[in-house]
């Protein structure tokens, strides 16, 4: 691995599948999102926009050479499947346009049960999402599991899929869009918020000085991934940020709402 | 988070508003001043690289939490602004008292983590700067 090829290897059938996967899934969000506004329901037209951005940029990095040395080009696609994409997905709410769509039946009450299982509520428990997440970033990378996984392609999908998936329950569990058993605290959230972006920030320093066991590349290709990883969780880290606290902002004005009309009534009371 | 009103006209309570923007200005002050550390400080040639190799385990966990949480201070401060002045309960002076000993706070960090006298300096004279008007404040607040 790693002695400077320019040329990738071509992508894998099972890329090419996981891929097309994507893109379904989009074609299907964004027919259900016309079927609601056919019936005349509100579905802000961001979100469609949201979901088909994440979704093809998942698409595309599983696909398409990617620019720098392979360590880089790594980074980046891990970026993208498991925390930019991520985030541009579950922005769009997928369960619950799924749920809106769905006609009453098996199938949305199957999805329901799923929502609402103990099972799930643990999955989404902040620090619980951030464990699987971050966690498992360091098993790859600070274990030789990445080595062995090189050039076998069914491992090295099997990984890319624990990271996409590992990402959308981490998004999912810190942003709280979606219907869930539990409601959270800001505090909670923004503490596993920093926890998990120190753990991040911090794997992201020592592959500057070392890459993963097994493993080796050049040094300007294992300093500039690195610093992708770092600078990039940044970024996503900022995003999640803007939609927790935007969050808070939207629910405490709501409780203001309240407490001013209630006092007012009060007072026209009196 | 309970608003705290008095029934009737729905004014904040005194003292919400210098305790909801001190916090505030804490806040994005020391996430400012972390920005400001690492988008233009890092830059410079000789102070303080991405990784100097030698660093210990404590130190890089202690910077990446730092790290995390000045982004994220950043945020939460700017959005608190929103939030008091949407409370109409936003104290300009007690907002730039807490920008100064967020700042101040931060460089202090910074003088830990990199020992170094300038900055040491740097913090305590934001630090005072913050005091300031907390102290005349509390002056102005007694006499009323």
């Amino acid at each position: 691995m790693g002695d400077g090829h320019r040329l990738p290897p071509p992508a894998s059938p099972l890329q090419w599948a996981a891929a097309l996967a994507m893109v379904a899934v989009v074609v299907v969000y964004l027919a259900a999102a016309n079927r609601l506004r056919r019936r005349r329901d509100a579905w802000p037209w961001p979100r469609d926009l949201s979901f088909a951005a994440g979704g093809v940029a998942v698409a595309a990095v599983t696909v398409a050479p990617l620019p720098g040395g392979e360590f880089t080009a790594h980074m980046l696609q891990h970026l993208v499947i498991g925390m930019a994409g991520p985030l541009l997905l579950i922005l769009a709410r997928p369960v619950t346009l799924l749920l809106r769509t769905l006609p009453p039946g098996r199938t949305r009450r199957v999805l329901l049960a799923v929502v609402q299982s103990r099972i799930a509520a643990v999955l989404v428990f902040p620090p619980v999402a951030a464990l699987i997440g971050v966690g498992g970033l360091w098993l790859m990378y600070r274990t030789p599991l990445l080595a062995f996984a090189h050039g076998r392609p069914l491992l090295e999908a099997l990984l890319h899929l624990r990271v996409f998936a590992a990402g959308m329950l981490f998004t999912t569990a810190l942003c709280r869009l979606d219907p869930m058993r539990h409601r959270y605290s800001l505090a909670l959230r923004a503490g596993t918020l920093v926890v998990a972006s120190a753990a991040h920030s911090v794997l992201a320093k020592s592959l500057w000085a070392a890459p993963p066991p097994g493993l080796a590349f050049t040094a300007a290709d294992l300093q500039a991934g690195a610093r992708l990883m770092y600078y990039g969780g940044d970024l996503v880290e900022v995003g999640l940020a803007l939609v927790i606290v935007l969050g808070w902002y939207a629910e405490s004005g709501r409780a203001l709402q309240r407490e001013r009309r209630r006092s007012d009534a009060v007072a026209g009371g009196v | 988070m309970s608003s705290v009103t008095r029934a009737g006209n729905a004014r904040p309570l005194r003292g919400e508003g210098s305790r909801r923007s001190l916090w505030a200005g804490f806040l994005f002050g020391l996430g400012a001043v972390a920005f400001i550390d690492e988008a233009v400080l890092h830059r410079l040639p000789h102070r303080r690289p991405f990784h100097d190799g030698s660093a210990s385990g404590i130190g890089l966990v202690s910077d990446g939490l730092f790290h995390a949480f000045g982004w994220f201070a950043a945020v939460l401060g700017l959005v608190m602004v929103a939030d008091a002045a949407r409370r109409r309960c936003l104290d300009k002076r007690f907002l730039g008292a807490g920008a100064l000993l967020g700042a101040g706070g931060f460089q202090y960090y910074n003088g830990i983590a990199s020992p170094d006298r300038p900055w040491y300096a740097i913090a305590v004279l934001l630090l005072a700067a913050g005091c300031w008007p907390l102290l005349s404040a509390r002056r102005r607040g007694g006499a009323e």
